[in-house]
């Protein structure tokens, strides 16, 4: 009986190709909608945790100014002491249990080569750096200690600086300009992608700190101190030993608070995935309401069927149909047409997702208990939607009903 | 077939529409009795009353007052779906204007009844083929309405009113939309399968000669019965 009604519906929806089409379209696109965006929404998730741990998910991060209070990350102090290169100093000699040690300040600086010219992340830092960031090169060599410590112009560059520059050379030994100086690339960065936020983490100079702070910061300041904790510390333990040095060396008397903040990467990480999942499910909801808009669709096209068929349904009544052959025969039509709309929109939303997977370099990770939500849901929408078209058929007087023109 | 015995009987049927000043009685008080096997005509003017009283036969419709029984039960104070069953297991119906469902074929047109009945796939089809010989339609099983000819949708449609062996066939002007051959050769069917099959049949028509066919002839008019003649027996020969 079930098999029967479901041929019936088939064979209906066959009838009008065009105008099952036009309806399907509506719940097409809301699950199309709802599919891309969840499965786009989770690679993203887990590009940006991916991300995070590739830069070091046993990475602390220390910057000047007041931790992060409940006001938000912009919580700053006005008057802040930059961090210094005797904080830096103190770290190296008294902190145990940290693999890398490494100091960074950045700009975004345009970078000149020929007649090109790109505005890049320039990043002055020491030789412990790559390490800090588990960076590795493809070519060259990193800084030597001397270079750090005098301030040579030398600089590494990231695939992207390549590819503007010098297309797949060789961009070893060549000379490009900085914000007015010079600076002689050794070596080039092994590619890392976009960040899960669109951040194209290749387009980077990498200098020695001196020259950084001489030439283009202007400044002797550090901006931010990466440290990563070696194998068998984890990062929770390192966070308050590092603390306690730098209280000591920026003379922070125990009454005041910390006037620098200690990131831990993994914290980061799950702040970042918990954002990315809170506006998948938003734009998830979004898409939802085209749902809602493609069940009112099968609605209409159902209380149109119903009229049309109105001498068909006289007719099943006069020869012996009960109200609920007719109320389940178009409840089923509508819940056919909306179940093959979520599919032909599942298939249309993981392309989409698919696509999108290559195209922003996220993975591809369709989730199974998303894709049957879909189909209950679209099964649910044409049930709801058609109930009432359908109790309307099934009501009909059959002497009315046959009389209908 | 317990020939005689009365099938339906209408006692003080009144069947009004309207509110008070308006009120309109189509069927005012009728006492009627169908005996099973019989085929009776039923004449009248249009709002005498006629189409009224055969839905009200056919168990579509319910009297406003008085009481239809059909086969010995109420069928006058039967709910919606009671009144189906009793359409699916006892009545057929056949209607002026064929009634068959459109892009469907004979076959399956005839089949339908059956799936309200819950009849398996197989046997249906069997069922049905063999109702559609009865009407003389072999080999046009797989046709739909639009390939069949008016007088052979009307075969179709008496197929799938007799298919579930019905007690009673309503027909609503069976020959309305058909010329002079084609009204014979069906008036013709169903006088073969009232003798054949005892097949009770209450037929509306508005065509003397048509209703010549029946043995018993009822006229309405104003919601009462104005007359009921039987035809005389013809001498065997």
């Amino acid at each position: 009986m079930i098999w029967e009604t479901v041929r019936l519906s088939l064979r209906s929806i066959r009838r009008n190709v065009l105008r099952s089409f036009l309806t399907l379209l509506g719940i097409v696109i809301g699950v199309a909608a709802v599919i891309a965006m969840l499965t786009i929404g989770s690679g993203t998730t887990q590009k940006v945790k991916a991300d995070i741990s590739k830069l070091g998910s046993n990475l602390l991060v220390v910057r000047s100014g007041r931790p992060a209070g409940p006001g938000g990350p912009g919580g700053l102090d006005q008057v802040v002491r930059p961090l210094a290169e005797k904080e830096l100093a103190a770290l190296v000699a008294h902190l145990t249990g940290a693999r890398a040690i490494s100091p960074a300040s950045q700009k975004q600086v345009r970078v000149i080569f020929g007649t090109e010219s790109l505005t890049s992340g320039v990043t002055g830092t020491d030789s412990a750096y790559l390490d800090a960031r588990d960076w590795k090169l493809v070519s060259g060599r990193p800084f030597s200690d001397s270079e750090t410590r005098s301030g040579t112009g030398v600089c590494l560059i990231g695939e992207t600086v390549r590819q503007q520059f010098f297309g797949a050379g060789d961009p070893e030994g060549e000379i490009i300009r900085v914000n007015r100086t010079s600076c002689k690339i050794i070596g080039l960065l092994e590619p890392k992608g976009y960040t899960g936020f669109g951040q194209d983490q290749d387009n980077v100079v990498l200098m020695p700190l001196h020259a950084y702070q001489r030439r283009i910061a202007g400044n002797r300041d550090i901006d931010n101190i990466y440290i990563a904790a070696d194998d068998r510390t984890p990062t929770s333990e390192l966070q308050p030993r590092v603390e306690d040095i730098l209280r000591d060396a920026r003379r922070i008397t125990p009454d005041r608070e910390s006037d620098f903040a200690i990131r831990d990467m993994t914290q980061i990480a799950d702040a970042m995935a918990s954002a990315t999942t809170t506006m998948t499910g938003m734009l998830g909801a979004v898409a939802g309401v085209s749902l809602l808009v493609g069940g009112i669709g099968i609605m209409n096209i159902m209380l149109v069927s119903v009229t049309e068929r109105t001498r068909e349904i006289g007719i099943r009544l006069a020869i012996g149909a009960h109200e609920k052959h007719i109320l389940i025969q178009f409840l089923a039509e509508a819940t056919v047409l909306s179940l093959l709309g979520g599919i032909i929109g599942i298939l249309i939303g993981l392309a989409l997702a698919g696509l999108a997977a290559v195209t922003l370099t996220i993975p591809f990770a369709p989730s199974p208990a998303v894709i049957l939500l879909a189909v209950g849901f679209s099964a649910l929408i044409g049930m709801v939607f058609g109930f009432f078209p359908a109790l309307r058929g099934a009501r009909l007087d059959p002497i009315d009903a046959l009389r209908h023109e | 077939m317990a020939a005689g015995a009365a099938l339906i009987t209408f006692d003080k049927v009144w069947k009004s529409y309207g509110q008070g000043e308006a009120k309109v009685h189509a069927l005012a008080g009728v006492d009627l009795a169908i005996r099973r096997g019989e085929f009776v005509a039923i004449m009248g003017p249009s709002g005498s009353g006629k189409s009224t009283a055969m839905n009200i036969i056919g168990c579509l419709d319910t009297p406003t007052a008085g009481t239809y029984s059909f086969m010995g039960i109420d069928a006058g104070r039967l709910d919606r779906n009671r009144r189906a069953m009793l359409r699916n297991l006892y009545v057929g119906f056949v209607f002026q204007g064929y009634n068959l469902l459109a892009r469907t074929t004979a076959a399956e047109n005839v089949e339908l009844p059956l799936i309200y009945r819950g009849v398996a796939a197989r046997e249906r089809r069997d069922l049905a083929m063999q109702a559609l010989a009865e009407v003389g339609l072999v080999g046009r099983e797989h046709h739909t309405p639009a390939e069949l000819s008016g007088g052979q949708q009307q075969r179709v449609a008496i197929a799938r009113a007799i298919v579930t062996r019905p007690t009673l066939l309503v027909a609503d002007e069976p020959t309305g939309n058909l010329d002079t051959a084609r009204t014979h050769e069906i008036m013709e069917l169903l006088t073969r399968l009232n003798k054949e099959l005892g097949l009770t049949i209450a037929m509306v028509t508005h065509e003397a000669d048509v209703a010549d066919y029946a043995e018993r002839t009822i006229r309405f008019l104003d919601g009462h019965v104005a007359s009921d003649s039987r035809k005389l027996e013809i001498a065997q020969p």
